[in-house]
């Protein structure tokens, strides 16, 4: 596990994973926390729903989670890896019917109003169940919320529910918004959308479109002593090679997923008064995938699939692409979830020479030329690395006799080519581990999945053992037997490989190093940063 | 032969010419040279110029040969200058002239429609263009001339404003010529002297633009562009800053180049024109 | 004045046919788009296919492209450029927001190649085929050739990163509550860049035109004879030579607005400047029709009231007037 992130040139010495990082306490910084004063970080792009309740992604969790909160954060060392926000308790019947929470007591919202039980309810059943990218999964058979009192919220579910996926949900998926301003009008088109309003440590101040977001200390706070800054500013730094020149020029003080690209890292590093951090993204880990159209009758052939997995080095991907920064994929579930992971499956090494047999087997010759087929390759334009793993897959795939021709996108008509019209052969998707199959992974080789929705099996993909076996795992309440099933079902999708999973990656915070306690949690990014400082 | 020598005479009419002389040569000999697809991974990432001579140039963030790259990119900034150029000056001297000769309503259509096409800034259009049809050469190279043929246009309409009146067309006239055929023997081949004369400002101009438009992401992933390998260079500009300055070494030279030789070109022309 | 107003008019009746062109090019094009705006929502959003349904029924995206076009006339009519899906707020609102800031950019990189331009076209024409005439000539096309984006990375490394004499980007300090003079200085200091990234690069046109200019002034009888007096040649170059081939220079800058604005939409993305510029390729990369449209309207509209201008100011500086008093 600790080789998820590699250090291949020792720049994160001293903050390698996990394991080295839950030991470090926070008092590792023997310093008094100072209070006040600004910080400045920089964001990538500019979400225009800033509701994380109804928009469950990273990119708005950024900047509204220091606002809006959930009922339990991700946590190094707290009991099943969470740590309380707004709930202080949870508990599961055994039936997977109920789950109760207790509810943190002295909260108030923004605008004064006191948080209850109400919120909660209005939340679960109006936002989150109906309106949410990832609650529509989870919260599909919640049919009640009851408040037996300010302080307790009770969700009862039609059937059963794993108390396992509703806990590992909790982090990313229950923003808790305010009942009162949210139970007039469409939710949709509700101010707090854009300018919100939580329990938070920050208060949303003003959005300056194309420069900046601000957000201010809420005096009010629950947490002792908490917020520690006075204001965070989001600077809109789209163009990612500016971040690190801000950086050094001392016009931010962080950039965070990457912001900083990595093969800036090593230079970076060693600029005085800067870190480079590669905690703090354990729970936000992202895998590359090679999504296939199984439509094209060579890619419905599992030796083509083998031979394209065969033909990709995943070594080459982690060391060139990542700079080490990322670890080789063996199957759906990335090694950085202990929960899950299974190291037993069927694994394809780099072998270019099997690869081109198995094409041979598989019928389809070399003709005039060296070329086998011909196909479209789309590559996600979200990140660098996927627009680059995209040159790469090209020329790996050139090695093998198959001409792919690359076609780039923006991020809307990218969208509508792959998920909706299926005008693809090949796509690179960047997919985000949300530590749950069932709200993850089983989505991208699930069959039956209206056309349209993004991240999920669009290339025509049907194996009904496999769907039997996913819609058995939804609703298996025993954890042990649920990861015993979420174990096979990694050895069946590396099997006849529906998708190919080339690599897993956390990201890279790069700060000031006069900026205190970052990354000590696994999403920090996107928590609320309310122990955050800055030295005097 | 004279006209040779006259351009000759200038030294920066001869540094274009010799520039575009490379240029070409470096289009043309890509494939000689880099048979192989200059996008394959020919060595170690990163590798600075001048360490390797087999890559002497050195290699990009995914172990591209930079050099290879620049040849093949020749290409591209090449084919797309010219391309685009032609498009536009064929563009422009059709409509111009047939506004110039028909006169009337529809020459006060097509002028403002010529008018519109002026009034959107070039770049706006070219980047509404592709990112609507999607990149690719052909794309961009219809993205820059839709941007670029308002200027021939209107000086093919001046000059045929001009001529229409002369005597030979006159004399063509009396002898019952189709009006098309005056236009297009008579008129066109007249009025285009001068129209050609900007073709050296619209290839600069368009290499240009392809270079910009690739280095927003909207160029094709297929080929190697200089405008594109400036925007990769663009995220290690600090660490590996060799990759933007070579191919905007590169860039600068052509266009310089371009005008240059154009220059001289239009000096020769002109002072032919005077002697004649 | 009747003759400036008359030039008005006229002015204005083409400049109403033009733009009900480019709104009809512009919806075409978009229309041809793959992809519209509410898969650009969904991208972020993530949603079923009944929400994107209920999306495009709530953002008129379900009607005809003829409707589309026709309520989007009737809509402009009243000055309403419709709503921007990616912003949730008025296309023209936030256009506004953006336009001051592309305008100081564009004018300032303007005056700056205008000036300086003319300037060094003045230097280099007063003495033609001189060595500086030489050298100011082909180091401005040096220039010329350079890309404006190119030039800008390299001015942000060693001014702003290396150096760290200007800031690297964005149009003032972020919430700074900086006011008045210390607003304007704090902005001035963001622009520096952007503007001579911009500016520098157009600054050859103006000194090739000038050059140019000046040399043909300088072979006219007025100029001869003027020469033949014996008055000095400064009192020449200026009083004569440069006054009469400056002219000319004014109507480029007509003609030029609109290479400047297009020239702004990659210097913008370079500096993290949030004018028009950068809306647009936000606009692009959300999809977002309406915003797009009203961008390249606005745009169009800019460009033909600058032209206005330049028209205005030649009629008042009419060269017959000024330059026939001189030859007398």
């Amino acid at each position: 596990m600790s080789d998820f992130a590699i250090s291949r040139r020792g720049v994160l010495a001293g903050s390698t994973f996990l394991l080295a990082s839950t030991a470090l306490p926070a008092a590792l910084w023997a310093q008094t926390p100072s209070k006040g004063g600004r910080l400045i970080v920089a964001a990538d792009s500019e979400p225009r729903n800033l509701n994380p309740a109804i928009v469950a992604s990273n990119g708005v969790f950024f900047v509204a989670s220091k606002v809006v909160e959930p009922l339990a954060e991700a946590s190094f060392t707290g009991k099943d890896g969470l740590e309380p926000r707004l709930a202080t308790s949870w508990e599961g019947s055994a039936d997977g019917l109920t789950v109760s929470f207790k509810l943190r007591e002295g909260v108030t919202w923004h605008d004064g109003k006191p948080f209850t039980s109400a919120d909660v309810a209005f939340s679960a059943l109006q936002v989150w169940k109906p309106l949410q990218n990832l609650g529509r999964v989870v919260f599909k058979d919640l049919e009640a919320v009851d408040t037996p009192d300010e302080h307790t919220a009770i969700f009862r579910f039609a059937r059963p529910t794993p108390f396992q996926l509703i806990r590992n949900a909790l982090p990313a998926l229950t923003s808790v918004v305010p009942k009162h301003l949210y139970e007039v009008g469409e939710i949709a088109d509700n101010p707090a959308n854009t300018a919100p309003v939580g329990t938070g440590p920050f208060k949303f101040a003003e959005h300056r479109p194309g420069e900046y977001y601000r957000l201010e200390k809420n005096d009010a706070y629950w947490g002792q002593d908490q917020p520690k800054l006075d204001e965070i500013i989001y600077r809109v730094l789209p163009d990612r090679a500016a971040a690190a020149g801000a950086l050094e020029a001392e016009e931010i003080h962080l950039a965070a997923f990457s912001a900083v690209p990595l093969a800036d890292l090593e230079r970076i590093s060693k600029v005085p008064g800067i870190k480079v951090v590669s905690k703090g993204y354990e729970a936000l880990t992202y895998q590359l995938v090679v999504e296939i159209n199984h439509r094209r009758k060579e890619l419905a052939d599992r030796k083509v699939r083998q031979a394209i997995a065969h033909a990709i080095d995943k070594d080459f991907v982690v060391k060139t692409i990542f700079l080490g920064y990322a670890t080789a994929s063996t199957g759906p579930v990335p090694r950085i979830d202990v929960q899950f992971y299974s190291s037993g499956v069927p694994a394809h090494s780099f072998d270019v020479d099997k690869a081109n047999a198995l094409l041979d087997e598989a019928g389809y010759k070399r003709g005039d030329g060296g070329t086998r087929f011909a196909l479209k390759l789309l590559p996600a334009p979200y990140f660098n690395e996927t627009k680059q793993f995209g040159d790469y897959l090209r020329q790996a795939l050139a090695e093998i006799g198959i001409d792919a021709e690359l076609v780039n996108n923006d991020a809307a008509a990218h969208q509508k080519a792959v998920y909706a019209d299926h005008a693809f052969d090949l796509a690179i998707a960047p997919t985000v581990f949300r530590g749950d199959p069932a709200i993850s992974t089983t989505i991208l080789v699930q069959s039956g999945i209206p056309d349209g929705v993004p991240f999920s099996n669009q290339g025509g993909y049907a194996n009904p053992e496999l769907d039997a076996l996913i819609a058995k795992a939804a609703e298996t309440l025993d954890p042990d037997e649920r990861i015993a099933l979420y174990v096979d079902f990694q050895r069946m999708v590396a099997e006849d490989l529906p998708l190919i999973n080339v690599a897993e990656w956390g990201f890279i915070t790069v700060a000031r190093s006069s900026v205190k306690e970052v990354s000590n949690n696994p999403r920090w990014a996107v928590s609320n940063w309310a122990d955050t400082w800055i030295e005097g | 032969m004279i006209a040779l020598r006259r351009f000759l005479r200038t030294p920066e009419a001869v540094a274009g010419a010799l520039i575009l002389a490379a240029l070409l040569a470096m289009a043309l000999s890509a494939s000689w040279f880099f048979p192989r697809d200059p996008q394959s991974i020919a060595g170690p990432a990163l590798l600075r110029p001048f360490q390797d001579w087999t890559l002497p140039l050195g290699t990009d963030r995914l172990g591209r040969d930079v050099l290879a790259g620049l040849f093949h990119g020749a290409r591209t900034s090449l084919a797309v200058g010219l391309a685009a150029a032609a498009g536009a000056i064929l563009i422009g001297a059709v409509v111009g002239t047939l506004a110039g000769f028909a006169g009337g309503v529809a020459d006060e259509i097509l002028m403002r429609i010529t008018d519109a096409f002026q009034t959107v800034p070039g770049f706006l259009l070219a980047l509404a263009f592709v990112s609507v049809a999607g990149p690719s050469l052909a794309t961009v190279i219809v993205a820059i001339t839709l941007g670029a043929w308002t200027g021939p246009a209107r000086i093919a309409r001046a000059e045929v404003l001009s001529i229409r009146e002369r005597d030979y067309v006159a004399g063509a006239r009396v002898i019952g010529m189709h009006p098309l055929e005056i236009v297009f023997r008579e008129i066109l081949p007249n009025a285009l002297p001068p129209v050609l004369a900007l073709s050296s400002v619209i290839v600069a101009a368009a290499i240009l633009t392809e270079a910009a438009l690739s280095f927003l992401g909207l160029g094709d992933p297929n080929r190697v562009t200089w405008g594109g390998m400036i925007a990769e260079g663009r995220a290690v500009l600090r660490s590996a800053p060799y990759l933007s300055i070579i191919p905007g070494v590169a860039l600068v030279l052509t266009v310089l180049g371009v005008y240059l030789a154009g220059e001289g070109l239009v000096e020769t022309s002109a002072a032919r024109r005077m002697n004649a | 004045m009747t003759r400036a107003l008359r030039l008005i008019r006229r002015r204005l009746i083409g400049s109403i046919a033009v733009l009900l062109i480019v709104i009809i090019g512009t919806f075409l094009l978009l229309e041809a788009a793959p992809g519209d705006a509410v898969d650009a929502y969904v991208v972020s959003v993530g949603g079923d296919a009944s929400m994107i349904e209920e999306l495009r029924r709530r953002w008129g995206l379900d009607q005809s492209a003829a409707t589309r076009f026709a309520i989007y006339i009737s809509s402009l009519a009243r000055l309403d450029l419709g709503h921007s899906v990616a912003f949730s707020r008025p296309n023209l609102d936030v256009i506004l927001e953006r336009l001051p800031n592309t305008l100081l950019l564009m004018g300032s990189a303007t005056a700056l190649s205008f000036c300086l331009g003319t300037f060094l076209g003045i230097v280099a024409g007063s003495r033609p085929g001189s060595f500086r005439d030489r050298f100011l000539s082909i180091g401005s096309l040096a220039l010329y050739a350079v890309p404006g984006f190119w030039l800008g990375l390299v001015l942000v490394v060693v001014f702003s990163v290396q150096l760290r004499w200007l800031p690297l980007g964005g149009i003032e300090t972020i919430a700074s509550g900086k006011t008045g003079a210390a607003r304007a200085l704090d902005m001035a200091r963001h622009l520096v860049l952007p503007v001579a990234s911009l500016g520098v690069i157009y600054l050859a046109l103006y000194l090739r035109m000038m050059r140019a200019g000046m040399a043909e002034v300088w072979r006219m009888d007025f100029v001869l004879a003027a020469r033949a007096r014996g008055i000095a040649r400064r009192r020449i170059v200026l009083r004569h030579v440069a006054r009469n081939a400056l002219l000319p220079l004014v109507t480029m800058l007509g003609l030029q607005s609109a290479a400047m604005l297009g020239g702004s939409v990659v210097i913008e993305s370079v500096f993290s400047v949030p004018g028009l510029g950068r809306l647009a390729q936000e606009a692009v990369a959300s999809r977002d029709t309406p915003l797009l449209l009203g961008i390249i309207l606005v745009s169009a509209v800019l460009v033909i009231l600058v032209n206005l201008a330049v028209d205005l100011l030649y009629a008042a500086l009419d060269p017959r007037v000024g330059s026939s008093g001189e030859a007398a």
